[in-house]
């Protein structure tokens, strides 16, 4: 990648756009337990996670780390009624692991709501927890975000690594799209979000190494920008990232211009439009996120040399 | 009823051709003959022009037994050589076809005189990216024999993973003929990364679309080749 500017503005643009539409971050009261309340914690917590890649990669420049800021306290004070929503949430499902994995970020980044910790506590101390039938790459992600909260993992991580798709270095010509997911989220979880790339065991980097531009290639030739943007980060991630030219030169020209990044196909007016309401928003933050996601990543490993190791 | 187009007429003759190879390699009724249940005969236009699009290939169950092949393989493999040389403006994929004919016919003992032509250059092997490297040389699977020395094996010596890449590529996107091809020459190679799966993916190939006789070719020949390791 010859342009940083590309990966930047790239990430930038999307900031912009998911802080001017921060009110399609929301959660759904009249929801019935086990319907979509939970499920609305899901975009919130992806925010906060990836607004502290933002902050701890340090790249993003004033601009973007003042939106950043501006929309985690959007979420932690609006969506989430500064903690009272987690509470509630866990209180309709309480073995429910989403609250947990909601607030473990925003804890990290300063905030804090006590009575949801004396749950998550008790949670973990159930062997209900413990014992959750979830997919690996699930479990890989609960067990780290544990770790992070500083408790015992359920599970031990090793063991919930090897579980996953991506331990196994199997064949790389059966990943399709549920298994780019797979994959993806468990370097996430492995790197800590990107922050300890040497969290990826050798052979896993290697592995990665070799196959990776495979999945972009394909990708970039699909049009898929959501998968296409989590791949990029998982390049990111790599001891020798490629910050493939093509992949990153596709992806930007995918993005709308007013910042937003459709899912797949040419741009966000197939989504019907970036000022579609919520169902608009719905479909196209994700991929969204995903891109300023990448950009933090791809830009810092761009700017830093591509040394392979972090300070 | 319409009388089918002189390619479709072409492509019927080239699957039969091939059909007949598979079975060879399989050890079928007629080991190491081929022309002749194809219904083949000397001097039939569309049969020695499908023994060109087929190429080296058609002497593959003899090279791959180490059998002396058919006389009428060989002497229809010579006259397709002949009848169809490489023009000046000729793809690099059809100098190098052409070339592998004359080379297996230059093999046979006592070997089948053929001018001896240079090797085609092989250096814009060094350079392409491995896409474009692994669609060209997938063309050029016929080169992929044991012992068969070449610019092109070189080239891709020095370049196991892009081919592994390229096979992804092409099993991913379904281009079955192409991933054969790039099959069969990884097949040849070594540092084959492990993780690609190279035997499930030829299997894979093969139930998939193995009822593609050309498919099968490519299929036959490096599972022979991963089998036999007959480098």
């Amino acid at each position: 990648m010859r342009d940083v500017r590309l990966t930047h503005d790239v990430g930038l643009k999307a900031l912009t756009w998911l802080h001017a539409h921060r009110d399609g971050f929301r959660l759904e009261p009249a929801a019935e337990a086990g319907g979509s309340f939970l499920e609305r914690f899901k975009p919130v917590g992806e925010l906060a996670l990836i607004c502290k890649v933002l902050f701890r990669e340090g790249v993003a420049g004033s601009r973007q780390a003042e939106l950043a800021r501006q929309l985690l306290d959007h979420a932690w004070r609006e969506v989430l009624d500064g903690g009272r929503a987690l509470v509630v949430g866990q209180r309709r499902e309480p073995l429910s692991p989403v609250p947990f994995e909601t607030y473990v970020p925003f804890r990290e980044l300063g905030y804090g709501e006590p009575e949801l910790e004396r749950a998550i506590r008790i949670n973990h101390r159930l062997g209900s927890w413990a014992a959750l039938e979830v997919s690996p790459v699930r479990r890989l992600g609960v067990c780290t975000f544990e770790r992070r909260y500083g408790m015992t993992p359920s599970t031990p991580l090793p063991e919930a690594a090897a579980r996953t798709w991506l331990a196994r270095t199997p064949e790389p010509w059966t990943v399709e799209g549920h298994i780019g997911y797979d994959i993806t989220h468990t370097v996430f979880h492995l790197t800590d979000w990107g922050e300890s790339p040497r969290g990826l065991p050798d052979e896993v980097a290697d592995y990665l190494a070799l196959w990776l531009p495979v999945w972009l290639d394909d990708w970039t030739d699909l049009r898929r920008w959501d998968l296409l943007g989590e791949l990029l980060v998982v390049d990111a991630c790599l001891p020798y990232p490629s910050l493939d030219e093509a992949a990153w030169t596709a992806l930007a020209g995918a993005q709308s211009p007013d910042g937003s990044m459709p899912v797949s196909g040419a741009d966000g007016e197939a989504a019907g439009g970036s000022d579609g309401g919520n169902e608009a928003f719905d479909l196209l933050y994700h991929p969204t996120l995903v891109a300023a996601f990448a950009s933090a990543l791809a830009t810092s490993r761009a700017m830093s040399g591509l040394a392979p190791e972090r300070a | 009823m319409e009388q089918p187009s002189a390619s479709t007429r072409l492509a019927g003759a080239v699957r039969d051709l091939a059909s007949e190879v598979v079975s060879a390699l399989r050890g079928g009724d007629h080991p190491g003959v081929v022309c002749a249940p194809a219904g083949i005969v000397e001097d039939d236009k569309l049969g020695i022009a499908a023994v060109r699009v087929l190429g080296a290939d058609v002497l593959l169950p003899s090279i791959m037994s180490r059998r002396r092949p058919e006389g009428l393989d060989v002497r229809i493999l010579r006259q397709a050589l002949t009848a169809f040389p490489p023009g000046a403006d000729a793809s690099r994929a059809t100098a190098w076809s052409h070339w592998a004919m004359a080379r297996s016919l230059r093999a046979l003992d006592p070997p089948v005189p053929h001018p001896a032509d240079d090797e085609p250059d092989a250096s814009w092997l060094d350079t392409a990216p491995w896409q474009a490297l692994t669609h060209q040389v997938s063309l050029l699977a016929a080169l992929a024999v044991p012992g068969g020395d070449c610019g092109v094996l070189r080239a891709l010596t020095r370049r196991p993973h892009d081919v592994a890449r390229g096979f992804v590529r092409a099993v991913r996107r379904r281009d079955w003929l192409q991933a054969a091809g790039a099959g069969r020459w990884l097949a040849v190679l070594d540092d084959v990364p492990p993780s690609l799966g190279l035997d499930t993916g030829l299997e894979f190939i093969q139930h998939m679309d193995g009822a593609d006789p050309r498919v099968a070719l490519h299929v036959s020949a490096a599972q022979l080749l991963r089998a036999g390791d007959p480098r």
